[in-house]
This record gives structure tokens, sequence and C-alpha cells, in this order.
């Protein structure tokens, strides 16, 4: 890997670390969801600064190319990411169905309390 | 005994007086309730003005919400008895006194309206009536019970069945998991004649683009509902 390279991918790395902790510090991003993030942010950096470590695990696992195992580590990630995702989706939309009927039932009984005086 | 008539209604304003008339002509001892769905149309505004008891939603939930959110006012509203019955005019309400007997009477959990014990009235069209055919089997195959209508929207349940659904109910097109639901908890599921009308107001929920999902999720909640305990 060039210089040049590890030199782009930190840059890129650390603006998308400041940027998710600004949003963060915006509350425009809860930090549940920023954690696993930041977490792989940090862990591509350190791989990208210490590119032994890489070369290390490359032979570990026995892969053949360093790039391949990014791929193939990030195609996982992704995976455990919108899977998280799908499973925190249905249970808000369990939730919001409970919401609105509580809602709708609230209201209908405020009718008819109106209603009896 | 209270006894509690369901109406969901979406998009129903074309039918959703005469559907009440009919409930209060041919069911009086019934109270009922209009589950609003959020229409986008005048439904809301109808009952209203006719001062007809109504659940407005918030929120569009789907057939599964709106049917359950009635369950749950059934079940604070201390109600032994209460039936789904649809809004667009294709149920009738002359049945429901029979219903109410079998079920009380026979000291059953479920009494479901079927379309398919005496074959009279409007039957669906050609393909419904082979998907029907195949939940019918599907729901044989893992309950050993046969359920001629699985999909019928007309169905009167007890206090017990009431209070299951108001926590447990699926989301959309609910009818034969639910059915399945209730049999796998040993609950005693029966049918009755009846005659249904081809719709008059508003369209089906079930396009024919919908229908492939709907095959394929309602026979995989079938089987998951199976393996329940």
């Amino acid at each position: 890997m060039s210089l040049k390279i590890q030199i782009i991918v930190a840059v890129v790395l650390i603006v998308a670390l400041v940027a998710i902790i600004n949003m963060v510090r915006k509350e425009a991003l809860d930090i549940r969801f920023a954690l696993s993030w930041l977490t792989v942010g940090v862990i591509v950096l350190f791989l990208d600064v210490f590119p032994s470590v890489m070369d290390w695990l490359v032979h570990l696992f026995g892969i053949e190319l360093p790039v391949n195992m990014m791929f193939f580590f990030g195609f996982c990630f992704t995976l455990f990411l919108v899977f998280g995702l799908t499973i925190k989706v249905s249970r808000q939309s369990e939730q919001l169905k409970r919401l609105t009927q509580e809602v709708a039932l609230l209201e209908k009984s405020l009718e008819d309390v109106k209603n009896n005086e | 005994m209270r006894k509690l008539i369901i109406i969901p209604a979406y998009n129903e304003q074309g039918g959703i007086e005469k559907t009440v008339q009919d409930v209060q002509k041919h069911a009086p001892d019934f109270d009922f309730v209009v589950i609003n769905d959020c229409s986008t149309d005048n439904t809301l505004e109808i009952c209203r003005k006719n001062q007809f008891p109504v659940v407005n939603l918030p929120v569009n939930l789907g057939i599964g919400g709106g049917v359950q959110t009635g369950y749950v006012y059934a079940y604070r509203n201390d109600y032994d008895i209460a039936v789904q019955f649809d809004g667009d005019g294709q149920h009738n309400a002359v049945y429901l006194k029979d219903m109410a007997e079998k079920l009380t009477g026979e000291h059953l959990d479920m009494v479901i309206g079927s379309r398919y014990i005496k074959k009279e009235g409007f039957q669906s069209t050609g393909l419904r009536r082979i998907g029907i055919k195949y939940f019918t089997w599907l729901i044989r195959l893992v309950t050993g019970q046969k359920i001629m209508d699985p999909t019928s929207g007309m169905r009167m349940v007890n206090r017990d069945v009431i209070e299951f659904y108001a926590k447990n109910y699926p989301k959309d097109y609910p009818e034969p998991e639910s059915v399945v639901t209730i049999l796998k908890k040993g609950k005693k599921v029966r049918e009755i004649p009846v005659q249904m009308n081809a719709r008059e107001e508003g369209i089906s929920s079930i396009s024919p683009k919908k229908s492939v999902y709907y095959m394929i999720k309602v026979s995989l909640a079938i089987l998951i509902a199976a393996l329940r305990r």
C-alpha cells in the first residue's frame, strides 16, 4: 500500500469520524446508533496506520489479497448492520401501532366522558 | 351478555351508512363501533354527522392493526362477544344472531361466517377461490381442522379470544393466520353458512400484484403459527 493512499484513507476516515461525532453532539444522531459506525471507523483507521497488522490478519485467515479481506469484512459488517436495523424497524412498527391504537382509544373515551356530562 | 360489532373502515364513505343501518336493523341487541383507519375520504365526517360511535386512528395501520384496535376496545369495555363486520356492505347482519346463538349454545371460541358451506350468494372470483381452497388445505395440514372459508372477515369470538387478539393480532392479511393461532391454542372454531354480497363500494385490499405477496406471506405465517405452542 502506497503512503499516498494511506494518507488519503486516513484523511477521509478522520473527516467521517469527526462528522459522526459532530452529529451526535448536535443530537442529530443517536449515540447508540453511532457506536457501531465509530467502532468500524476506528478499526479501519488503525489498519490504515499499521498496515503490518493487516498483513498479519490476512495471513491468519488464509486470504490471498488484503483487499479481499477488506471487501469480505466490509460486506459482513454491512449485512450485520442492515439486519440490526430491520429488527429495530420491526420493533418500532409494533410500538407505533400500539401508540396509534392508544391515542385513538383515549380520544374515544374522552368523547364518551364529554357526551355523558 | 355484552356484544360488540367491530366495523373496520378505510375509505368507506359510500357504504358505511348502509352497513350501520343493516346492523341497527338486524342486530339491535349488539353495540357497534366503527374503526376509522385514517380514511382519506369523508368516512369520519359521515360517522360524526350520524353520531356513530367511532374510534379514529390518527395513522393508517392497515386491516390488522385496525381490527385489533376493536378487540382492545371490546376487552377494555368488558364485552363478552365481539364480531368483525366489514364496512363495505359485503356482510349481512341478519346472520349475527345465529352466530351468537351458535357461539354461546355450543360453547365455542369462534364462529366464522362461511360462504362455502351452502355455496350461496357471492362466491368470490375463480383464482381467489383456488387460493382459499389452498388455505383450507394448508390449515388442515397443520391443525387437522377443516375451515371452509379461512379468509372470511366475518367472525365472532368469545371473551377469551378477544383478550388474546387484543394482545396478538397479525398486521396484514390477518384472517387465515389468526384462525391458526387460536386453533393451535386448542380453541374451538366452527363455521356457519352465510351469504355475502359482491362489493358495492370501495376496492379490495388485495390487488393482483399484491396477491403473490399475500399467498407467500400468509403461507409462511401459517407455518410459523403452527410451530408456536
